[in-house]
């Protein structure tokens, strides 16, 4: 699943490690959200979504149909 | 060691369990094989592990159960199913109770202690069946 974690994070100054502490998972599982590789759920979604200041739309929304080829 | 908090890897965790799982029943029922070939199957019965499969199977299909209620039509009425399931297992238990006591070297008392353990063998995961649709249908 593509999202916008990262440039969500990059503007927020946090690296993968900051970001995972304050929500309270490991760093490897933000970066396989960033790359699409693990689509979390959504308790984890929006506790991103309040630690980088942004809604759920505008990190996760993708326009339908266009995630097709990526689906898991 | 910390508690793991960490969905993924709860997740992952839960799958490695699952593998484990499998690897110990292939265990078990190849041990439960070999006592089947080398002792018979009395011999089988009496080894421990026996039992600990019985009842994981037991378990299994009871917690199977929870998932078959979500997956069935939405049409049935529990009340209905109840009661379509009670009068088969009444039946059988009627029946092999019957044939029981008709057998030459049972009398009477022994088909009905057959068929009253056959019904309450029964009406355990009938009534369990019957309480989780009605709750299911009470959720909506």
């Amino acid at each position: 699943m593509k999202n916008n974690v990262k440039i969500a994070r990059v503007q927020v100054n946090l690296t993968q490690q900051q970001l995972a502490e304050k929500i309270g998972v490991t760093r490897q599982t933000i970066s396989l959200i960033e790359k699409g590789k693990y689509n979390p759920t959504l308790k984890l979604c929006l506790d991103i979504c309040y630690t980088v200041n942004k809604t759920l739309d505008e990190i996760f929304w993708i326009e339908k149909g266009s995630d097709e080829s990526e689906k898991d | 060691m910390k508690k793991i908090k960490d969905e993924r890897l709860v997740l992952q965790n839960l799958k490695n369990i699952r593998i484990a799982f499998i690897i110990q029943t292939i265990g078990i029922i190849g041990i439960l094989a070999y006592d089947l070939i080398t002792k018979g199957f009395d011999g089988m019965r009496d080894n421990p592990l026996w039992m600990v499969f019985m009842i994981t199977g037991i378990v299994t299909a009871y917690l199977s159960m929870n998932i078959s209620v979500d997956h069935e039509e939405e049409s049935k009425s529990p009340k209905r199913g109840l009661v379509i399931s009670l009068s088969v297992v009444g039946a059988i238990s009627i029946v092999i109770g019957l044939l029981v006591s008709i057998t030459d070297g049972y009398n009477v008392l022994d088909g009905v202690l057959m068929g009253g353990i056959l019904l309450a063998c029964g009406l355990v995961p009938v009534i369990y069946i019957y309480f989780l649709r009605k709750k299911r249908q009470d959720d909506i």
